[in-house]
């Protein structure tokens, strides 16, 4: 899950302000230090983030045409296996997929203009370096393709900038054919010099991006021109076919455009990159907003999945800084659309005339999103080592109320660690639920059954049943008060430790927390065990084992399941690894929020089916929509526009529509 | 005999008579007098809050026993034969014991049957709930629940106890350094002095914000940090109080007697700089609620879920569609600030020197 495939899946920022709050999860515990720096970053310069605006029209790009063949990679610390073969192995099968449903509509008409908001404007266009990862990124970086693409519905691969690839007879090793017709944005064909030297360019020290140097290096071990037109990336360790391609393939840099100097950071702060996707960058403000225009010969546009998407012409890309004015944008018809993802958008701030009289339409869209949000227990801390007390604990915390309450409903209990990866989720687990029996049980068994005067149970040497629950989220103190009354019940405290985001990630990843109440921006095609149960990660700082656990059984098993090629055998591991971590009670899942909701006006048009299996978010101008293909499917119908504009005008009311889609929901087990 | 004896008590009883004077004054100030004792009513009240804001039940007569609940321990709810261990629902209790027509007791309830931290839900209807005089929410509750009077009054009192407590240790840190360098004056004043200018370029708000981003504030170190940067605002008056003071004639007059250093400052120069103290009280009280109100309101003040004006004001503007919430909370704030100005206002010109003496 958290295996970083960089270069694959982005956090949908682009979906609008509200979005990203309505996530169950702390949603700020990202996979790596860059990120989480970034957050401290963003806090510091959103104060004077207030550049003189000033227009710049992007300066005529005339590159000669590549030259250099053949870039040379700088030499890296061998492992026994490395290495591409030096010239194409014969016995290659070469395949493709061209047989899975297309999932666009063929009424989808091109045109019009997608006006939508980011909350700051971007410190840079680059695609990496500093301050790359802010909310722009959501912009950029789903508008540059890789080879391959994941298809939303079947999770298979499907046909991008490659046409046919093929895997290598060492189990990690993929070789992709291009296709001819791809082109950067300049005009410059892709080649297979573009990956190489994106390797190169990505291992730079100058780009100032650890966390890619180092993921290039240790994942990515080696990268191979054959042809112009034919490449192989060889990763670090075997995997199934489908997460080989989620992991180690990645997008082309356009070596035609770079020049790394010392200065690359600053020199190409404002550049705008040539890139692969349907959109390019035409228009900047600073501090005011950026127009992305659509590609009038995209490559893509003859390709089976990319038919019919993509559609509007223009996309404008407004900075509002507060997500209540965002909202008041939307309603007077400045933006198309805005994500209602949290309930109080979505039941209170949604209603009104707008909505009522028709003019906008509101849609619920269930989808197999993966979810990892819980309370981690540090297994480290004296009173959490207790199974007993980490089971009495779950059997107190009472997250239905908390469901039917404050969340309206509208999100579901996690049943376990993590969920939404297909055929990897174990169904069977059911979350341990309030119950003041059990609980009473667990905690006598750890020598808890007294009760001091104030409720709270002690045991006999004086020790209470307190815990400080770490998180950084202000929006879920309310979930956590509920909690902490309803735990008082089962005779335990919780006490609250909210600190700022950065500083509570800080605080998890220092393992100080005793519990620590957050999430994983969890995406990919399959979970991950290694990083946060394998005990090499357990009790030391900066890693993503939270809950500090450390079992000798399951370490072999993870082991296994990482270098598995097998999806059968991984899929069963992957059961039996969720069941143990379940069986552990190290942690107590929390909520997961299995839709996603957004308001648009009329003219913006869905396909029937509105949205894909795997989709996080309707409204995503770009192909990616949480790792997978699924973006792009809405058209902006412009003779519409002027009819909804019309009634509006006249107070014609319009019948209201509230769609909600429960093609993909899976009912809750129990 | 008899009438020196009386001279001599009443002499030694009776006030100052600028005393007495200033407080007439201050009475005839009649909005700064009401406020004041409209203001220590409120403070009174609030420190029984308890008495008047709680779930817990006043009395209980159970099974011919009497229970006060109010302070102490939890009652679990098996001493009144309901099923748990965890403490009794007294609200419950009193349905319970009524439909049983009160044979086994009865429950004597406080006006507002809500403590600050419970969450009052109901399924099927999404708090914040409007207020109703039925539910006993006289002003609704908040976005979980909780009864918004209840959190005024709670919140109302640890604002106020703190911003005293700040006020108590400013002062004392700040008529003490304040008195020192006025007195002493010379190298101690002047190193003081910059001290002081420098310390005072710290960015107190930041400092704070840098603090609860790192631990979670608590009441007392949250008061700790705000005295360790606010102690300085009142070393200035004093320094030239005292300056002013310590040249008139009766310091010399005490100095020439003999007096040390600390007998003059204490029995001399600081009750002659009284009016200057206390004219500042009232101001320094309500900037300490504003303070306090300021940072909870952006989320680094007390630690929740505390009772705070601060946090409701905070729920209060991003649920403007439960309008009681913000209602409630600005009027509250609105009404304390107001009345601790008008005492403000009245004392200064109670106290105000032009109004009794003549300079010639």
């Amino acid at each position: 899950m958290t295996r970083a495939i960089k270069g694959w899946r982005r956090s949908g920022d682009h979906k609008g302000p509200g979005d990203h709050k309505g996530r169950p999860y702390g949603g700020r515990c990202v996979r790596d230090n860059a990120r989480a720096t970034l957050v401290i970053g963003t806090l510091l310069v959103a104060g004077c983030g207030t550049e003189t605006p000033s227009v710049f029209e992007p300066p005529a790009e005339t590159h000669e045409p590549p030259t250099s063949v053949g870039v040379v990679l700088p030499p890296i610390e061998p492992q026994e296996g490395d290495g591409l073969p030096e010239t194409l192995p014969d016995d290659l099968v070469w395949v493709t997929n061209e047989d899975d449903p297309v999932y666009a509509s063929p009424q989808a008409k091109r045109g019009g203009t997608l006006r939508t908001t980011i909350t700051s404007f971007p410190l840079t266009l680059r695609r990496v370096g500093p301050d790359s990862n802010g909310s722009f990124a959501g912009y950029i970086r789903p508008n540059q393709f890789g080879p391959v693409a994941l298809h939303p519905q079947t999770r298979r691969a499907i046909p991008a900038l490659a046409t046919h690839w093929a895997f290598g007879a060492d189990g990690r090793s993929i070789y992709y054919k291009l296709n001819p017709e791809a082109r950067w944005a300049d005009g410059v064909p892709v080649t297979a010099n573009d990956f190489v030297y994106a390797v190169q360019f990505m291992r730079s020290k100058e780009i100032v991006a650890p966390w890619y140097n180092n993921y290039y290096t240790e994942r990515i071990r080696d990268v191979k021109r054959y042809d112009d037109l034919t490449y192989a990336v060889q990763g670090a360790s075997p995997m199934p076919g489908t997460e080989m391609h989620a992991t180690y393939s990645f997008g082309p840099q356009p070596s035609h455009f770079h020049v790394l100097t010392d200065d690359w950071v600053a020199e190409f702060n404002w550049k705008i990159e040539p890139n692969t996707g349907p959109y390019k960058i035409s228009q900047v403000r600073k501090g005011k907003y950026i127009v992305m225009e659509r590609k009038d010969d995209w490559w893509g546009d003859e390709s089976k999945y990319f038919m019919h998407r993509f559609n509007p012409d223009r996309i404008h890309v407004k900075v509002i800084r507060d997500s209540n004015v965002a909202f008041q944008h939307f309603l007077k018809g400045e933006l198309d659309t805005f994500a209602l993802t949290l309930p109080f958008y979505w039941h209170d701030k949604a209603t009104g005339e707008e909505f009522d009289n028709g003019y906008i339409a509101k849609y619920w869209f269930y989808s197999e999103i993966p979810a990892a949000a819980g309370m981690y227990l540090n297994s480290e801390d004296p009173l959490l080592a207790d199974e007993s007390i980490r089971f009495g604990l779950a059997h107190s915390m009472n997250f239905d109320r908390v469901i039917d309450t404050v969340l309206r409903g509208d999100y579901e209990r996690l049943p376990t660690f993590q969920i939404g990866f297909g055929e990897y989720d174990n169904h069977d687990i059911k979350p341990r639920e309030f119950d003041l029996d059990k609980a009473d049980a667990y905690f006598n068994a750890a020598g808890f059954d007294a009760r001091g005067g104030d409720g709270i149970r002690v045991r006999e040497d004086g020790q209470r049943l307190s815990f400080k629950v770490t998180y950084g989220v202000p929006e879920h103190t309310e979930r956590l008060v509920i909690l902490q009354e309803e735990a008082k019940k089962a005779g335990v405290e919780l006490k609250l430790d909210l600190l700022d985001s950065a500083g509570s990630f800080k605080k998890m990843r220092e393992k100080k927390h005793q519990i620590a109440w957050s999430g994983w921006a969890a995406g990919g095609l399959a979970p991950g065990y290694w990083e946060h149960f394998h005990s090499v990660n357990a009790g030391k700082p900066q890693t993503n084992n939270l809950t500090n656990h450390a079992n000798p059984e399951m370490d072999p098993l993870i082991m296994a399941y990482r270098v598995s090629a097998s999806l059968e055998e991984r899929v069963a591991l992957a059961k039996r690894l969720e069941q143990m971590v379940h069986d552990s009670g190290v942690v107590i899942p929390t909520f997961r929020v299995p839709y996603t909701r957004a308001g648009a006006w009329r003219w913006v048009k869905l396909p029937e089916w509105l949205g894909t299996r795997t989709a996080a978010s309707l409204f995503s101008p770009f192909a990616d929509t949480g790792g997978f293909s699924g973006g792009g499917l809405f058209w902006i119908d412009v003779d519409e526009k002027r009819r909804i504009r019309d009634a509006k005008d006249d107070g014609r009311a319009l019948e209201p529509v509230t769609i909600v889609n429960t093609d993909y929901r899976r009912q809750q087990a129990g | 005999m008899e009438a020196v004896v009386l001279a001599h008590l009443t002499d030694k009883l009776a006030l100052d008579p600028l005393t007495v004077k200033q407080f007439k004054r201050f009475r005839s100030i009649k909005r700064g007098y009401y406020s004041a004792i409209v203001l220590g009513v409120m403070i009174v009240l609030s420190f029984g809050a308890e008495l008047l804001v709680n779930s817990r039940a006043l009395v209980v007569s159970y099974q011919g026993e009497l229970f006060f609940p109010t302070y102490g321990d939890i009652i679990p709810g098996r001493t009144f034969g309901l099923d748990y261990d965890y403490e009794t629902d007294y609200r419950e209790l009193d349905r319970v014991l009524e439909e049983r027509d009160g044979e086994d007791g009865w429950v004597l309830m406080p006006p507002v049957p809500y403590d600050a931290l419970e969450n009052d839900l109901r399924s099927g209807v999404y708090p914040p709930y409007p207020p109703s005089i039925e539910s006993g929410h006289y002003l609704g509750t908040d976005s979980t629940g909780r009864d918004v009077l209840a959190r005024l009054i709670y919140g109302f009192r640890i604002a106020f106890a703190f911003s005293f407590l700040l006020l108590l240790c400013n002062y004392l840190i700040g008529i003490a350094v304040g008195c020192a360098m006025g007195f002493w004056g010379g190298l101690f004043d002047l190193i003081f002095q910059r001290v002081i200018e420098i310390w005072n370029m710290v960015p107190t708000l930041y400092v704070i914000m840098i603090v609860a981003s790192v631990v979670v504030p608590t009441f007392w170190t949250l008061a700790a940090v705000m005295v360790l940067f606010g102690w300085t605002a009142m070393t200035w008056n004093m320094r030239t109080s005292t300056y002013k003071e310590k040249s008139r004639e009766y310091v010399l007059a005490a100095r020439a007697l003999g007096a040390s250093s600390p007998r003059m400052i204490g029995s001399h120069v600081i009750p002659n700089t009284i009016s200057v103290i206390v004219t500042f009280i009232p101001f320094s009280i309500a900037s300490g609620i504003t303070l306090l109100t300021a940072l909870d309101y952006l989320g680094f003040g007390l630690p929740p879920p505390t009772p705070s004006w601060g946090e409701l004001l905070n729920q209060g503007t991003s649920n403007l569609g439960s309008p009681w919430i913000v209602y409630s909370v600005v009027i509250a704030i609105a009404l304390v600030l107001v009345m601790v100005n008008y005492i403000g206002e009245a004392i200064r010109e109670a106290f105000d020197p032009k109004k009794f003496t003549y300079y010639e």
